[in-house]
């Protein structure tokens, strides 16, 4: 089963629970320089009209056709096969950056002990279990959602066709 | 297929990785939520949390706030053994005694301050937490002193007045049955998420959504087909705009206003002065924007009006704004209506759940008759609340009172809580004795002379009761750390040593809680078997309109726009009956002030990552938002030479702090938000002890003179 962690900006306000919940689970040790695999933004367009601005929260897109897998010259970096979710087998790393040359979205990180590549992993264990990623359970105004592969197709579609309806509505 | 070791990393709960969910509560922040908690417990430790998702009022999330929870209750520096002070009060010298030592030495520092000067010296408080204060408040009572004081003085107690002199009761928004809500001042993505997402629930089905605020919010972005920014303090003249608007269109609710108000016409002919053109003026609010709002709000009902606990009544003109805005439900028909404002009966612990408890009349039961401490200054407050109004601690124990205090027992008590920081510090400093109840040793307790360490919620069991009746009773899921204790085993245990007596309290938390749930059909031993939320027998729905129909708990029996409670205080303390409009610094000493000090303050509102100063040591949380957020606008920043980030002072006449200046296009000109609850950057020490509400007494957080500069490298 492939799985999406998607994120809906409209509905974000930058609150961080999913970057602590993230912490949580991955016993993240913020006081001696370690940082989660999620992280929130609010971007203010200094340009912009009074008060507008975008609310953010990052992590690894987890892609199908993944740049850093492709990149890594190990096999460090994989899809996991039972989730879609992209996984780093550490024991192979060997701290190249490959991955980070690769990653549109600057994603990949590395351990300032053992030099070796730090990145989220879909929380693919807890999938497997029937649970949701930690980031997206602790979502209470449902910004970031996880679905699998038939209802991402659903939504995918969906999509397609209110934006073929709007320019439909909007020529005829 | 998965290894038990992949298991165990990622946590998952199972006979096979040991790992167990055992249920509690968040108490991190305000009585109205205490969000369910799935704590995953291995061996004693708590590994991880999570929302609770059959807890009847929290439906499986959390905030910010609550998922920081592990690193709250394993915070490092979590006290460890009672404490007993060495060096000067303040410097935070202190050694470790056992119990039995911190017990005898608080029976003695009490009892001579009561055998000198009288049980009323002594003075007890309640900070932030409320789970033990009914206990409390008969332990004060029990000791003999009238004077129990807690958080109240500053947070929800305002807005209940506001009813209360208007309607006889408090009451809540139904936004579950509203076509329009109007968020005054709702802050709810970073203060109360189930709002949102019943806000949100709301525009889904086809619902409008007026959001009243001083700064952009993300409620605004996200939910407003109406945004109206306005100037801090003005909302009451917004809000009698609006009535103006409603009465003039014909879009009020004649016959309930005939039926079921007093002092309709007096209060029709004083709106007649708010015009869209004087109140635009006075709110900045574009005068066509008050048109659609008034008229969205009072023509697509039933309407709800989230009127927000306490950040309306932190200006000197927050109880009659309160006042003109709650007057609103009644003009358009909206009060005790579905998917209006409902009547809320009190049930436990400030919550209200449907069905009444006897907590009243056991926290009250042997309380003195005595005048409080500050008594006649606020004489609203004197009438209907029972504690003392703590902004007047400071002033009694420095000697300004009409008699001494000596002594304070308190709970959690945060210096930064109160305006002028020092002042509260130095009558910290003014006392003979002195004991706080901490999990943390705070900057008050470094004061004390006897700290005790207290637990938190993951680390004792509790009554809890949520609306639509339901109650549970919560169970430790670790136990209590270090030599940390209860609060209520605290005021149970030192019973003895103060050679009191009270059986029920001596028999501790149970024993108190049975008394009180008697006659709701519930029991800690039947809520316990239930092992989570159950519906209270006695627990009935709130039919609409039964309480309007009955009459209201007013003088005149009806919704009263000139509030009869109010008259007797006209000629001693200037309390008007109609909810009149004033500047938030009508009580500016020196108009020279307005020159000198030409921004305006905000400090408070509610950011995502703490509570007060709750969480700013919580790594997790500090992470989030590592300094001191000091929000000024772009034309500002401008004007002042400032850029993003660089240092920035704000100046009152009580004192001045320094910040990176975070510009930003969500504040308007004139305007500087300060966040509060940071030790280096301390908001409250920028406060006068003297800009108070008269109705009320609450501070003024949110408007105070305050000048800004660039600081000096």
């Amino acid at each position: 089963m492939r799985y999406y962690i998607l994120f809906h900006p409209e509905k974000c306000c930058a609150c961080g629970a999913c970057a602590v919940a993230c912490m949580d689970q991955n016993d993240v040790d913020v006081q001696h320089g370690e940082k989660g695999y999620r992280a929130v933004y609010e971007y203010e367009d200094a340009g912009g009209a009074m008060g507008e601005c975008t609310y953010l929260s990052i992590s690894c897109r987890h892609c199908a056709d993944a740049p850093c897998v492709a990149g890594c010259p190990t096999g460090c970096l994989s899809k996991e096969p039972s989730t879609g979710m992209t996984v780093a087998e550490r024991s192979r790393c060997i701290g190249c950056h490959s991955c980070a040359m690769a990653c549109p979205f600057g994603i990949p990180r590395f351990s300032a002990g053992d030099g070796k590549v730090l990145k989220c992993d879909g929380c693919f264990v807890r999938l497997a279990c029937g649970l949701q990623p930690a980031c997206v359970r602790a979502c209470a105004f449902g910004a970031l959602t996880c679905v699998d592969e038939a209802e991402f197709r659903r939504l995918e579609e969906n999509h397609a066709i209110s934006a073929m309806l709007r320019a439909v509505n909007q020529t005829g | 297929m998965l290894t038990l070791e992949q298991k165990i990393r990622a946590k998952i709960p199972g006979a096979d990785t040991g790992i167990e969910i055992k249920k509690t509560v968040c108490d991190i922040c305000a009585p109205d939520h205490h969000c369910g908690i799935d704590a995953y417990v291995k061996d004693g430790k708590v590994l991880k949390v999570e929302g609770t998702r059959e807890h009847p009022y929290s439906h499986g999330s959390l905030c910010t706030k609550g998922l920081c929870s592990r690193e709250y209750i394993y915070r490092s520096d979590r006290l460890r053994t009672p404490l007993r002070r060495v060096g000067p009060r303040g410097a935070g010298r202190l050694e470790p005694i056992t119990w039995e030592e911190a017990y005898r030495a608080v029976a003695e520092g009490l009892n001579r301050v009561k055998k000198t000067y009288g049980p009323h010296s002594v003075a007890f408080f309640a900070g932030h937490g409320k789970w033990f204060r009914p206990m409390m408040q008969r332990f004060a009572y029990d000791f003999g002193s009238v004077n129990f004081g807690s958080d109240c003085s500053v947070c929800n107690v305002s807005l209940i007045f506001a009813r209360i002199i208007s309607a006889g009761c408090n009451y809540s928004p139904d936004i579950a049955h509203a076509n329009t809500f109007l968020g005054w001042a709702f802050g709810g993505y970073y203060s109360s998420y189930h709002d949102v997402q019943e806000v949100a629930a709301l525009k889904e089905r086809g619902g409008k959504v007026i959001l009243i605020d001083t700064r952009v919010t993300p409620a605004a972005k996200n939910l407003a087909d109406l945004f109206l920014q306005i100037k801090p303090g003005t909302d009451g003249a917004l809000a009698h705009g609006f009535a103006k608007l409603i009465i003039e269109n014909g879009w009020m609710d004649r016959d309930f206003v005939e039926q079921h108000t007093f002092g309709f016409e007096e209060y029709k002919a004083y709106v007649q002065q708010f015009d869209r053109k004087t109140v635009s003026k006075i709110t900045g609010v574009p005068e066509e924007l008050i048109y659609e709002a008034a008229k969205l709000y009072a023509t697509n009902g039933p309407a709800c009006i989230n009127e927000v606990c306490f950040n309306l009544a932190h200006n000197y003109n927050g109880q009659q704004n309160y006042r003109a805005i709650t007057g609103l439900n009644a003009l358009t028909g909206n009060f005790d209506r579905a998917g209006g404002a409902l009547p809320a009966v009190g049930t436990y612990n400030m919550r209200s759940a449907g069905f009444p408890t006897r907590e009243g009349a056991f926290s009250g039961a042997n309380r003195p008759e005595h005048p409080r401490i500050g008594e006649g200054r606020f004489p609203l407050w004197d009438m209907l609340w029972g504690e003392y109004q703590a902004v007047t601690l400071p002033e009694q124990i420095l000697g300004g009172g009409d008699y001494p205090i000596k002594a304070l027992f308190a709970a959690g008590l945060n210096v930064r809580m109160l305006p002028d920081t020092n002042k509260t510090l130095r009558a910290l400093e003014a006392l003979d004795f002195f004991v706080d109840t901490d999990l943390f040793l705070t900057d008050a307790a470094q004061y004390a002379d006897i700290v005790l360490p207290v637990c938190s919620s993951f680390e004792r069991g509790e009554l809890k009761v949520y609306p639509g009746g339901y109650a549970m009773m919560t169970e430790p899921v670790i136990p209590p750390l270090y030599q940390s204790k209860t609060d209520v085993e605290i005021f149970s245990e030192l019973l003895p040593y103060l050679g009191l007596k009270d059986e029920l309290l001596e028999q501790g938390y149970d024993a108190c809680i049975d008394w009180i749930l008697e006659g709701t059909g519930l029991s800690v031993e039947s809520l316990r078997a239930a092992g989570g939320a159950v519906k209270a027998p006695v627990a009935r729905e709130y039919i609409p309109g039964s309480y309007v129909a009955g009459g209201m708990k007013t003088p005149s029996g009806k919704w009263e726009f000139h509030a009869q409670m109010l008259d007797r205080f006209t000629q001693s303390h200037h309390l008007e009956p109609l909810a009149t409009y004033v500047d938030c610094f009508a009580d500016d000493r020196d108009p020279a002030l307005a020159e000198d000090y030409p921004y305006i303050l905000t400090t408070g509102t509610r950011v995502p990552n703490t509570i007060h100063s709750r969480l700013h040591q919580v790594p997790w949380a500090r992470s989030l938002r590592p300094s001191p957020l000091l929000e000024i606008s772009r034309s500002d920043a401008q004007e002042l030479g400032i850029a993003q980030g660089e240092p920035i002072e704000v100046e009152t006449p009580q004192g001045r702090v320094c910040a990176p200046a975070k510009i930003s296009g969500k504040i308007q000109k004139g305007n500087v938000l300060l966040v509060h609850g940071y030790g280096a950057c301390d908001a409250s020490s920028l406060l006068s002890s003297d800009h108070l509400d008269p109705y009320s007494g609450f501070p003024c957080y949110r408007s105070s003179r305050c000048m800004l500069r660039k600081a000096e490298e």
